[in-house]
């Protein structure tokens, strides 16, 4: 009896708390699955009479869906490598090093989130031209890797303000160089924060709009947000690849996250450590 | 522990760069002896291979020239276009609405194809009267290519006007009857789809003219808050207001919930053309979908809406003669036809075509060719564009749900117009 | 990349004579090359067209205005309603995304089978692109043939179908619900990772102490998340505020100027109006209500010594 009452604990607000989360998901993914002839009816029908998956072949067959993911993974999975280098080492500079006008400069670090993008996407279109990088993926890399740094060098910055600063002092005096100090001490112990910052910075570009929409031309560059959008004609809308277009380009980013969740308990070992 | 893991991913990273930089596919594929033509477009369907197969068939058959195409958006087309041109790298030639002709003319962003369409063998197939929509004036020069245009109709449900004894409508008082009749909340079921989201203007437009508004004179002066106008605009408001023969949700449905709200049954008739007669024919069934003019205050006096998807090039192109030879090739009997034939197919701008009976035995096709006759275009006011993505609807919102008057939302749009 | 070598030459070099500046800067140097190179010159080319009447593809027209568009818009209705409705998006959207993400966390914090692949799940609402976001939720809030509707009325809590994006008083709230579904992940990954760096023996000693789940939380946990909490929200008021993809596709601001926000208007401004000057201006009204925001709040950061330093 205890134990059911434990588990309804455990299940009961998860199950809510999912269902909240999955449902609207639920929803597209039972659209994607509905023959034309059933997507519009007078009453609500939760369940298509005749589920048929065509729109995941059309979409596979028919569009370059495939291209735009592959850009999309190539763009992300480089922005996350670019912008976690650059915002790790700033953030250890911030959170371990002295010196003047930190606060004048974290600061300045925010302001760049502070404009709206669209008026920021007409100069930006000219630097990319001038650097000759237009229609190519290094162009929504630079983009989107300069407005994930921010956030993921404060979020970072926080993660290591946490670790108390005699370990690693500790390691150098150990005879740890401050590069080994910073790798086997530092990183793994803030673990958890570079999980939620990769998490962070691989969705947002994966996710961008505007920019991709604005650097890109074709198949080369486009990214899958843009192409899903090119499925939204003037007269005719296709739910079908739209919906099932939705499905597939949120599966690798969970898929992703389920891997990078493992390190979301490094913290416990660190605790251990401290222990 | 967690060293390595972090190398593996590093690892990933790395690979997944390697991937980046190896097919090379960075290096832009100009093929260096044909001229190449960039080329910009919409398109309702992008799985559909009619377009792509007209590029490649243009190519085969023009040695000299080779078209590289970018397909945007429409809802992102205005604004890239803009924002491309204003960096110096638009494209030479683009499809292009009627709705933007008059800011980008202003802007002198469109180059005036007069000259070159005296050149042009196949500038008599053109129907005449659609030389208008390319114009800012009727004695100016032509500054967009006729190609592919709209009317609006009127979309009824046969089978429920059967059933309720009604004829179909072609006046007012037809309209207003059988409205009233088809219309029942408790069902969740209303007479007419009227649309007051995104893209409205031109359903508005087409039953404002047949009200007997006009938005402008002959002279090009705005006179659409007059009042005519207003009388003309407070029966459309009152539609919803008063009468309420259309969806409560009327003040933000856009083409997708009208389509679909005619598709399920909520609405008996639905203005529209025939971008959307292959989805109607679906569903409600060919069978259950009748189609006639837009109805008119005055039979007499019919009017309706015209709209235009034409073709432009661009003053800063530089390859101005082949992005012409282009845009011309598509506006011919040829290209025409595969395109009006297709999924996606509107009403050709080419005489011979149009009379070919796949158009002509096709009721849709028919009522909207016969519409061109007394059909009315947005004017080429430079305020047309801002009018059509915004001005209007906020203004037809707030009418909609009370909070301006009919004089109130005209004046507002004279004004956005005239700017 | 960087070898071990210089990296401890130059950590010695910090005790020699200006050799302070030296490695904060390397380390610096790459997100500063970024934020540098790529938005300084887009964020001073704002603030220039914001003092100038500018004609998009004209340029040799264009002409210094001074304040005249600042001006304009002190007394420009629409503004104001464009401010009031950014305020509401915000305060809505931050509140209940936050309180949806600590729920979350809190929930997927614990240990039960299958939680790799639960909290991969969760995080579905945020890996959807926005456009589908708004379809889909405009779709659900469809006044004839909606889920949303058709649920309220069989629980019969509602009589009849709502139009909710056709009503001024529910259109904001609609899309804020909208932003609130796709928000919710992102609030519940960053707390649960700062769940993680707090050591296991903390919660220990209060259970062993006594203390109730509710003090526990109230007591140790939420104090120890205050950092990531206070970070996150502050970020997420500002990509709030800034955020207009689901709006436009689901309303476009209206219906009439019922759910038309700040940057919204900018940019209808801007790029259909064509009016870069009076839309660059509305961004930076904006800009400086946000700034002024942040300034107030990491202050209040530094007192409580939360935040570094």
């Amino acid at each position: 009896m205890r134990r059911l009452v434990a588990a309804g604990k455990l299940w009961i607000p998860l199950g809510a708390w999912l269902s909240f989360v999955l449902a609207p998901y639920g929803w597209m993914f039972i659209t994607s699955i509905k023959p034309p002839t059933e997507l519009y009816t007078k009453t609500v029908q939760y369940w298509p009479h005749h589920p048929a998956f065509e729109g995941y072949r059309l979409l596979m067959q028919t569009t370059p869906f495939l291209g735009y993911m592959r850009n999309s993974g190539v763009v992300a999975l480089s922005t996350c490598a670019v912008a976690l280098c650059a915002a790790t080492a700033a953030a250890y500079c911030f959170s371990r090093i002295p010196f003047k006008g930190k606060g004048i400069l974290l600061f300045g670090f925010l302001l760049t989130q502070l404009f709206p993008s669209v008026l920021l996407v007409l100069p930006l279109f000219l630097i990319m031209r001038s650097l000759g990088i237009l229609n190519t993926p290094p162009a929504l890399i630079l983009a989107h890797s300069t407005f994930a740094v921010p956030f993921s060098t404060w979020l970072l910055t926080g993660f290591f303000n946490a670790i108390p600063r005699e370990l690693d002092e500790a390691a150098t005096i150990d005879g740890c160089t401050r590069l080994q100090a910073f790798r086997y001490v530092l990183l793994p112990l803030s673990a958890p924060g570079v999980a939620a910052a990769v998490t962070y910075i691989f969705i947002y570009s994966w996710n961008e709009f505007l920019y991709a929409l604005t650097f890109t031309a074709d198949l080369r560059a486009r990214t899958l947000p843009v192409g899903l959008q090119t499925f939204m004609g003037e007269y005719i809308i296709r739910w079908d690849l739209l919906t099932a277009g939705g499905v597939i380009t949120a599966l690798p980013i969970v898929i992703f996250f389920m891997l990078v969740q493992r390190h979301l308990i490094a913290g416990l070992t660190a605790g251990a450590v401290k222990g | 522990m967690p060293a390595p893991r972090r190398f593996r991913i590093c690892c990933l990273v790395v690979a997944a760069l390697a991937v980046l930089f190896v097919p090379g596919g960075f290096t832009p594929l100009h093929a260096q002896t044909p001229t190449v033509v960039h080329y910009w477009l919409w398109l309702d369907d992008p799985t559909a291979p009619m377009f792509d197969s007209l590029v490649k068939e243009f190519n085969a058959s023009h040695p000299g020239i080779k078209v590289e195409y970018q397909l945007v958006p429409l809802s992102e087309y205005h604004d890239k276009v803009v924002t491309a041109l204003a960096a110096g790298s638009g494209p030479d030639a683009g499809r292009f609405k009627d709705w933007w002709l008059g800011e980008f003319v202003k802007l002198n962003a469109l180059e005036p194809l007069t000259p070159l369409i005296g050149k042009w063998p196949g500038r008599a197939e053109i129907i005449e009267n659609l030389w208008e929509t390319g114009k800012i004036m009727s004695s100016g020069p032509v500054f967009m290519l006729p190609h592919q245009f709209i009317t609006f109709y009127l979309y009824y449900r046969k089978d429920w006007f059967a059933a309720a004894g009604l004829k179909p409508p072609t006046t007012f008082d037809d309209f207003l009857v059988a409205a009233k009749k088809l219309t029942d909340p408790t069902k969740n079921q209303y007479g007419f789809g009227l649309r007051g989201g995104a893209g409205g203007q031109d359903q508005w437009l087409a039953f404002f003219s047949a009200a007997g508004g006009r938005l402008v004179d002959g002279q090009g002066k705005v006179i659409l808050n007059n009042e005519q106008g207003v009388k003309a605009n407070q029966w459309y408001i009152d539609l919803f207001r008063t009468l309420k023969v259309a969806p409560p949700s009327a003040p933000t449905d856009a083409y997708a919930q009208c389509l679909g709200a005619f598709q399920a049954g909520t609405t008996a008739m639905f203005a529209h053309h025939v971008g959307s007669s292959v989805m109607v024919t679906q569903k409600p069934g060919a069978d259950s979908v009748g189609v006639v003019p837009i109805p008119a205050a005055d039979p007499k006096k019919p009017a309706t809406m015209v709209t235009m998807a034409g073709n432009v090039v661009f003053a800063g192109s530089k390859q101005k003669e082949a992005a012409f030879t282009f845009i011309s090739w598509l506006s011919e009997a040829n290209a025409t036809d595969k395109w009006s034939s297709s999924r996606e197919g509107q009403l050709p701008s080419v005489k011979s075509v149009s009379k070919l009976p796949r158009y002509t035995n096709n009721p849709f096709f028919k009522v909207s060719l016969d519409s061109a006759n007394f059909a009315i275009a947005w004017p080429p006011l430079p305020g047309v564009g801002y009018v059509s993505a915004q001005g209007w609807q906020a203004n037809m919102q707030r009418a909609l749900v009370g909070q301006i008057s009919s004089k109130d939302m005209l004046d507002e749009i004279a004004r956005a117009l005239q700017r | 990349m960087r070898s071990p070598g210089r990296f401890s030459a130059e950590a010695k070099g910090r005790h020699g004579r200006g050799g302070t500046w030296v490695l904060p800067l390397f380390l610096l140097s790459p997100a500063l090359a970024l934020l540098l190179g790529v938005v300084a010159y887009p964020i001073c080319r704002a603030v220039w067209l914001s003092f100038h009447h500018f004609e998009i593809l004209r340029p040799d027209l264009s002409q210094f205005v001074g304040l005249d568009h600042y001006r304009d818009l002190l007394t420009d209705p629409v503004l104001r309603i464009a401010l009031a409705n950014s305020g509401l998006w915000v305060a809505g959207v931050v509140c209940f995304q936050f309180l949806g993400g600590l729920i979350g966390a809190l929930i997927l914090n614990q240990r039960f089978p299958g939680r790799a692949a639960i909290r991969g799940l969760a995080l579905i609402p945020w890996a959807t692109p926005s456009v589908l976001v708004a379809l889909m939720w405009t779709w659900m809030l469809d006044g004839n043939y909606g889920l949303v509707n058709d649920l309220l009325v069989k629980a019969k809590i509602l009589s009849r179908f709502q139009p909710w994006l056709a009503q001024p008083w529910s259109a904001l709230p609609g899309v804020i619900l909208a932003d609130v579904w796709q928000g919710v992940p992102f609030f519940a990954v960053m707390l649960l990772a700062a769940l993680q760096a707090i050591p296991e023996d903390l919660f220990e000693a209060a259970r062993i102490d006594g203390a109730s789940p509710g003090r526990v939380l109230r007591h140790v946990t939420l104090p120890l998340l205050l950092p990531t909490i206070l970070l996150t929200v502050m970020l997420r008021v500002i990509w709030t505020a800034n955020y207009m993809d689901l709006i436009m596709i689901m309303t476009g601001g209206g219906p009439g100027y019922s759910s038309l926000t700040v940057p919204l208007y900018a940019y209808y401004t801007a790029y259909k109006r064509l009016d870069f000057g009076s839309g660059a201006t509305i961004a930076i009204v904006q800009v400086l209500v946000l700034a002024a925001v942040m300034v107030f709040y990491l202050r209040q950061l530094r007192k409580n010594e939360v935040m570094v330093q």
